[in-house]
């Protein structure tokens, strides 16, 4: 058999790789949504199906798992996953990329919970095994938005699922020679004991948690690339801020505190960092990285606390574990499905509100009247261009006046029309990103009344 | 510093983090930051110092929007995003479900709150409403709306209609 050492890194990577999955494709939505025609709300479905199938196959998985074994498991789990990356990549309508993501999850869902029954006896510590597969799985869900943006950008979204082929088939690898040692001995689980009920306090703050990350990763990239223009890749690049963060709120690991007092700090600052980005005072990129950072840091603390209070002193592993996937990703699929009809009503209406605003500017300014008719016009045309999205401004006003005062009003007006758009953008996300604040405050709740082992 | 110590810590110092955060943001006016309200159209809009025509002609446009939206029920912006083309107005009248007809007396009752508040705002010397009045209510709605566009074209029609008076317009415009 493979070495502890890369087996391990290999079972780590399985594992940041299915979960970065649930949120790998968030940069490239916008990417979908125009290639493949279809709404906001449809192309949700790429990410929320991910989740869902993840939330309900989870502790199967977790079951078949223990039944067949969990090298033999890990390895279907991760062809199944690689074989519907490939039909991701291929899809050429949303309900053939839709149904190949719940193929994936199913796929993803078996071979992360084969994995953490795996991870301890490679290890040789159960609760090492759960410290390396929680700290996997916050890194591959934090990396994911910030790999998918760099990747769509560079190349397309369909290499986002195209390249995750090769990398499932690598790490499967020294899987298969725990699979062949299964088959070889007949021993299917080195842990047969069955210890404890699954932690519902520490899950419902896992899923109530999940729902308010999504929301904020989620959203902001919305802003950014739908409401601010930001191309994937620049989008890509601020949202990275989250992961870094989520490094360095890593490392204060159990040292920092209990597992409560981590979670209940996790989720303090995961609700500040949301209430900021609620009430962001200006369009500014940079606004965005205080509460990133707050997020960020938090997401580490309260995923790692409450994956570990919700393991702790259970087994067998996988099933717990899968019941700790279950809850993230129902967080998630809820989250979005709860806050898509909300901001995109919010859209809708800002978009509108903002277009009146400027066409106000437009109507009331200093300008020469036939042109003000001329940008009313263009302004009208460049709306029906751009059903239902923030229209890109900036070409309305070309070609500028040639006569220098006629250009400098212009010019100003543009700049009147585009703050109005940006307001009507920013302002738009604002109840999701205060809802999404609001279900992480409420997840202190389930955090105050958990035990450590509630068996 | 025991665990209980270290924890109570990292709790305090996550609530001083989002406190700070968030109170920061809404000192900078995060509350606030939204796109301005449009008036509603059914409310007097003063007038700015006229001077010349052009300006005239402009005040009146915007009036005349005012009273066709406040008939309509829409904003002033939507009414003169839809007036831009043919195509938008029908887009239009199709979403908010607006026949030709009530479009033009909309059009039309716009136009004439314009002249009411032309008069109030001393742009036009009282003797010259009437003539306008009848103007506006005989035009064609192509017409109505080139005029609520671009009110120039009324008045030049008003140099028409008055015929050897029209040098009297000069003298009374401000």
């Amino acid at each position: 058999m493979t070495a502890p050492r890369p087996r391990v890194a290999a079972l780590a990577i399985a594992v940041a790789l299915v979960l970065a999955d649930s949120s790998i494709v968030v940069l490239a939505l916008p990417e979908i949504y125009r290639e493949l025609d279809t709404s906001v709300a449809g192309v949700t479905w790429v990410l929320v199906s991910f989740n869902l199938v993840m939330a309900l196959a989870a502790v199967p998985a977790a079951h078949l798992a223990r039944r067949i074994g969990p090298g033999r498991a890990a390895a279907i789990g991760l062809a199944v996953f690689a074989g519907a990356g490939l039909a991701c990549g291929l899809a050429a309508e949303l309900s053939t990329l839709i149904a190949a993501r719940c193929v994936q999850a199913l796929g993803g869902a078996i071979a992360i919970t084969a994995v953490l029954e795996l991870l301890p006896a490679t290890v040789g510590s159960e609760r090492r095994a759960v410290a390396i597969w929680a700290a996997a799985g916050a890194t591959g869900a934090a990396l994911g938005p910030a790999v998918g943006g760099v990747l769509t950008e560079l190349v397309s979204w369909q290499s986002i699922f195209l390249v995750q082929a090769p990398i499932a088939i690598a790490v499967g690898v020294p899987v298969l020679a725990v699979a062949r040692h299964e088959a070889a001995t007949g021993i299917i689980s080195g842990e047969l004991r069955q210890t404890g009920r699954p932690h519902l306090l520490a899950n419902l703050a896992l899923a109530m948690t999940s729902a308010a990350i999504a929301a904020a990763l989620f959203l902001l990239v919305l802003l950014l690339i739908e409401g601010w223009r930001l191309s994937p890749i620049g989008a890509a690049i601020v949202v990275s801020v989250m992961p870094l963060a989520a490094l360095l709120g890593s490392r204060l690991g159990p040292a920092a505190g209990s597992e409560r007092a981590r979670a209940a700090a996790g989720a303090i600052l995961v609700a500040g960092g949301l209430g900021g980005l609620a009430l962001l005072p200006d369009a500014e990129v940079i606004l965005t990285v205080p509460p990133q950072l707050l997020v960020g840091v938090g997401l580490a603390l309260v995923l790692s606390a409450l994956t570990e209070t919700a393991l702790a002193g259970r087994a067998p592993q996988a099933i717990h574990g899968g019941w700790t996937i279950s809850a993230r990703h129902a967080g998630v699929a809820i989250g979005l499905i709860a806050l898509t009809p909300l901001f995109t009503a919010d859209i809708a209406e800002q978009r509108s509100d903002a277009i009146n605003a400027g066409t106000a500017v437009v109507l009331d300014s200093q300008v020469e009247p036939l042109l003000k008719l001329e940008l009313a016009q263009r302004i009208e045309d460049r709306l029906e261009g751009e059903k239902g999205k923030v229209p890109t401004i900036g070409p309305v006003f070309e070609p500028l006046p040639e006569d220098p005062d006629d250009r400098e009003d212009v010019v100003a007006l543009r700049e009147e029309l585009q703050d109005q758009l940006d307001r009507g953008a920013t302002h738009a996300f604002s109840p999701s990103f205060g809802l999404g604040a609001l279900i992480g405050l409420l997840a202190l709740i389930p955090i105050g009344l958990a035990r450590r082992v509630e068996l | 510093m025991n665990s209980a110590a270290r924890g109570n810590m990292l709790v305090g110092v996550a609530i001083v983090a989002s406190l700070a955060l968030v109170l920061s943001y809404l000192a900078a006016g995060g509350s606030s930051y939204a796109p301005a309200k449009v008036q509603d159209p059914c409310q007097d809009r003063p007038w700015r110092d006229p001077e010349g025509l052009q300006q005239i002609a402009e005040q009146f446009s915007l009036s005349a929007l005012d009273g066709a939206a406040c008939e309509l029920g829409v904003s002033r912006e939507t009414l003169a995003r839809a007036l831009a083309t043919p195509e938008s107005r029908e887009r239009f009248a199709e979403r908010y479900g607006i026949s030709d007809a009530k479009l033009a007396r909309a059009i039309r009752a716009g136009l004439l709150r314009a002249i009411d508040d032309a008069e109030r705002a001393g742009a036009v010397p009282p003797f010259l409403g009437a003539p306008l009045r009848a103007t506006v209510r005989q035009i064609p709605i192509d017409q109505a709306i080139e005029l609520i566009q671009d009110a120039r074209s009324l008045l030049d029609n008003l140099e028409n209609f008055l015929g050897p008076a029209q040098g009297l317009l000069e003298q009374f415009l401000p």
